[in-house]
């Protein structure tokens, strides 16, 4: 994907396990109509805990999608990182793939939260019985490499393999990752991230944010970009890609739903959001410089929207600084505000919210955000038409990282409308 | 109370800490084909000895986590639990 | 790739020693840094032993602020960091920012301070609806895994890339590994790149008791951690980090640094098995090594020396061993082949980086450090392990090699002077 790669990134295959829908059909459909599920946490053991609204996963049964014997030894994380990998993959028709090469297919997942669960419940054991009876399992199921090892195993790939563990912007960065992996010489790449941060240990560990919203009303707990903006609602959930030389794809006439076609990252501090403006605009410019794109080629921006009134206005100022006049002209949206912030998982969930809006000529709106107070053009209510040709997707992290990623759509597409049906069932 | 281990017990284990599902009576059919076959790694071994380890309130020998069959496997725990009882 | 990466600095933070002198002095002397745990009561675990760092923060140069707010990972990352960039004499405040990137490596991160507040909170593992009331303010910092390369470019100012690598017990090689990329790839023309973890505490000596992983030899705890030796039985724990200075060449060579060395290729696999479990041939290591050889078009039998993972584990000893004679042929059986892990122990996600400068250091001295403890030879592993002494040798191309839990295999090749020109 840089300048200096021969090698194209496709996006060739997408699934999904979010708040909104646990396939990829459902979960377009659900963004595209602003369908908002934040709620009040459900999870055994976390009622009493000050942090009320999040945006759960329900109605994901593994069993069907995943072995038992992956499951035992797995967190709820890697569950849907499984799940989500499995979908992909079929969707690319590469379930199979590891067996003329397995060293062609690389796997990348982020991961800002790790196995939380099953840690807390080996814990338990521990401290609650005694060291003999912490299970084999917590040796490779806590650590923030699990779901990139699980999805090797599992699918028997042996390519180039890595982890991000990262703030929010390691989802983009790990995209970065799997493309700069295909442009060295690598076919495939595995890539996404899902997170599981709702169980009490870990929402206990998060309370700590300053940026975290602890609102009692679901439909008042995360409204970025709007005067009532009180912080982010955490979400379980997440995302993973299957990437491809493009070359290759198109040799065997798979659909090529996006091209990778820019990423830059930067670091401007922890909770220093004035600075982030700084900090997104050179992440901007560095993605747009990398994909050779002109900021008013830019059709959608897909927000980080942080919710914090400092961090939002950082971000519309971040999109005047770097793209221009354009940048107060351009539709931005955050679907996010309908399912909360999967960490690793939330800017990889917006990157197929961009390649499917981009298939479909639909800008998605952003949820239960209507009275917009900054000078940008955040699409609310409901989807907007337009011929979306190149989206920007941007992510900032709570540990200081900005991020930036451009997606170009398939050249060789037909025209926005035509493919309406294609990917819904 | 008995402390012998059955073939049915072990088949339950398998499931409970491997999530191998394996009938009893294949398993008792099968008692000298190695774990592996049945879908059971050396985690999932290591996971039995300690579910059992814990049930019996003592240490098995440091063998049994090494045992490639049913067969073997359920003579070194039962010699060693029914020893000392 | 046209760009080329030099380091033009190091810093560690390991057992038996801080700092790089010391560091240096124990693996040229082979003394062994292993002992019985003094960090948490062990009693009741297998295994009792690890090799653990005597660190004081506020000795080592960190305000009292800095020690109250990091976790120990960091702190000694903060430490090791802080003496790499003084040693690279870069004025990082006069460098742009932008163009300074941060790679940093942990297996567990902020377990340690997980563990401790997770005791607090649940009265000590008796309810699962735990109470936020008694957790410390800076927990979530414990939680989120990128705290560790956040403080370290907050500490020195990098706005450029900054990410924590977490694969398992490679995610030190592979930090240096992305940070080289980093820069050759154009992204960066600085990186601070190495690896920390402090995983001593009982969660995590229980989890690898839990799969007989560790070395249950706690009446000997010196002389414990045996890699290759007939009768290792597990690895010995360790802590510490370790930090380089990466450079663009061009970069270091225009304010006149002193180069270390260049790393001439890096290369990761998954071995697509088993989580924790090797293959007995180690195919997958063995295209590491390959992998990265050919990136530096060099022939096998131009390495001069092997630094293994060599943990002390049955099964990785043995798949080392044979991964190495794969990719370097009749020429394994000429190199040595040597596990700083025997006088260190095994700091998980730490132990790459410090192995990197493990062979920065052998580089610089021309000296290959030895595998402490070993006495006894096993037939599966019959390459040259540099027993218990140190030994005088001419190195240009060093290797450094590693495996994971997740089935990670990584290689990182460093050139010395000698070996620059091609």
């Amino acid at each position: 994907m840089s300048a200096r790669a021969t090698r194209r990134t496709a996006i060739t295959g997408i699934g999904v396990v979010a708040p909104n829908g646990t396939d990829t059909g459902t979960y377009w459909k659900s963004v595209k109509e602003g369908l908002f599920v934040l709620d009040r946490i459900t999870r055994e053991g976390c009622g009493h805990l000050p942090l009320r609204v999040a945006g759960e996963v329900r109605g994901f049964d593994p069993s069907a999608l995943i072995e038992e014997t992956f499951l035992v030894q797995t967190d709820r994380f890697s569950h849907y990182a499984m799940a989500a990998a499995g979908a992909a993959l079929k969707e690319a028709g590469l379930s199979d793939a590891a067996a003329d090469s397995p060293y062609s297919v690389g796997v990348v997942t982020a991961a800002g939260s790790g196995g939380g669960e099953f840690g807390q419940r080996e814990l338990q054991r521990l401290w609650g019985q005694g060291s003999r009876f912490v299970g084999p399992y917590q040796s490779i199921a806590w650590f923030y490499a699990a779901s990139t090892g699980q999805i090797s195993i599992r699918g028997g790939f042996k390519g180039p393999c890595g982890v991000v563990a990262s703030d929010e912007a390691g989802g983009l960065d790990a995209v970065a990752h799997a493309a700069r992996t295909v442009g060295r010489g690598t076919d495939v790449v595995v890539v996404g991230a899902a997170e599981a941060p709702l169980a009490p240990y870990s929402m206990v560990c998060q309370l700590g944010y300053p940026e975290l919203s602890t609102a009692e009303d679901p439909a008042r707990a995360y409204r970025p970009f709007t005067p009532a903006a009180c912080g982010f609602v955490p979400a379980e959930g997440g995302a993973v890609l299957v990437v491809e030389d493009e070359d290759r794809a198109r040799g065997r006439d798979a659909a090529v739903r996006a091209v990778v076609a820019g990423h830059a990252a930067t670091f401007t501090g922890a909770s220093r959001w004035d600075r982030s403006r700084e900090g997104l605009a050179h992440a901007i410019r560095g993605a747009l410089d990398e994909a050779g794109c002109a900021p008013e080629e830019i059709d959608v921006v897909f927000a980080d929207a942080m919710g914090v009134p400092e961090a939002d206005r950082a971000e519309a100022l971040a999109l005047a600084d770097a793209l221009g006049p354009h940048g107060t002209r351009v539709p931005v949206t955050a679907p996010k505000t309908g399912i909360g912030r999967s960490y690793c998982g939330a800017p990889v969930l917006d990157v197929v919210a961009a390649v499917m809006a981009m298939e479909h000529g639909q800008v998605p709106p952003t949820p239960n955000v209507f009275d917009v107070c900054h000078d940008i053009d955040l699409v609310t209510s409901t989807a907007r038409p337009a011929e979306l040709r190149t989206a920007l997707v941007l992510s900032r992290g709570l540990m200081g990282s900005n991020a930036a990623l451009v997606l170009r759509r398939d050249p060789g597409t037909a025209a926005p409308h035509d493919k309406e049906n294609t990917h819904e069932q | 109370m008995s402390s012998e281990v059955t073939l049915e017990e072990l088949a339950a284990l398998m499931k409970k800490a491997a999530g191998v599902t394996v009938d009893p009576q294949d398993l008792a059919a099968r008692a000298d084909t190695p774990f592996a076959e049945f879908g059971l790694d050396s985690l999932g071994l290591l996971g039995i000895v300690g579910e059992l380890e814990n049930g019996h309130g003592r240490a098995l020998p440091t063998d049994a986590e090494r045992c490639r069959t049913p067969r073997d496997f359920l003579d070194l725990v039962n010699s060693t639990l029914t020893a000392g009882a | 790739m046209t760009r080329r990466v030099a380091v033009t600095g190091i810093g560690v933070v390991a057992p038996g020693g801080i700092g790089v002198p010391a560091f240096w002095d124990l693996l040229s002397s082979g003394r062994t840094a292993t002992r019985g745990i003094t960090l948490f009561d062990p009693e009741g675990l297998r295994s009792r032993i690890a090799a653990e760092c005597d660190f004081d923060p506020l000795a080592h140069g960190l305000d009292p602020a800095q020690a109250e707010r990091a976790d120990r990972y960091i702190q000694f990352a903060l430490v090791a960091a802080a003496e790499a960039v003084s040693d690279s004499g870069v004025d990082f405040a006069a460098e742009d920012p932008w163009r300074v990137a941060v790679s940093l490596g942990s297996a567990v991160g902020g377990t340690t301070r997980l563990e401790h507040d997770y005791v607090l909170v649940s009265e000590r593992g008796q309810r699962w609806d735990v109470d936020h009331r008694a957790a410390e303010p800076q927990l979530h910092r414990a939680f989120a895994p990128s705290t560790l390369a956040s403080d370290v470019a907050e500490r020195f100012g990098a706005q450029g890339p900054v990410q924590t690598v977490s694969t398992g017990c490679t995610s030190g090689l592979d930090a240096v590994g992305y940070g080289f990329h980093t820069i050759a790839e154009g992204r960066a023309d600085l990186c601070i790149a190495g690896a920390s973890d402090s995983p001593i505490s009982p969660i995590t000596m229980a989890c690898f008791d839990a799969i007989r992983a560790t070395s249950p030899n706690n009446d000997d705890p010196e002389h414990a951690s045996r890699p290759f030796d007939a009768h290792r039985d597990g690895f010995v724990m360790g802590e510490g980090s370790a930090v380089l200075v990466l450079e663009e060449s061009e970069h270091a060579r225009a304010r006149g640094a002193h180069i270390y060395c260049e790393i001439g290729g890096y290369a990761t696999f998954g071995n697509a098995y088993h989580m924790t479990g090797l293959t007995r041939e180690g195919l997958e290591m063995a295209r590491a090594i390959d992998t990265t050889l050919e990136q530096a078009r060099l022939d096998p039998t131009r390495i001069d020396y092997v630094n293994a993972h060599g943990s002390g584990t049955r099964q990785n000893d043995r798949h080392e061993t044979a991964a190495v004679k794969r990719s370097l042929g009749a020429h394994a059986y000429d190199t040595p082949m040597s596990s700083i892990k025997s006088m260190v122990g095994h700091s998980l996600g730490a132990i790459g980086a410090i192995e990197v400068v493990a062979c920065v250091l052998a580089l610089a001295h021309q000296v290959v450090p030895p595998t402490a403890n070993y006495e006894t030879p096993d037939p599966e592993c019959d390459l040259d392990y540099v027993p218990r002494t140190a030994r005088p040798r001419k190195l240009d191309h060093v290797l450094s090699v590693g495996s994971g839990f997740g089935g990670f295999q990584s290689a990182v090749l460093l050139t010395g002077p000698g070996g620059r020109k091609r």
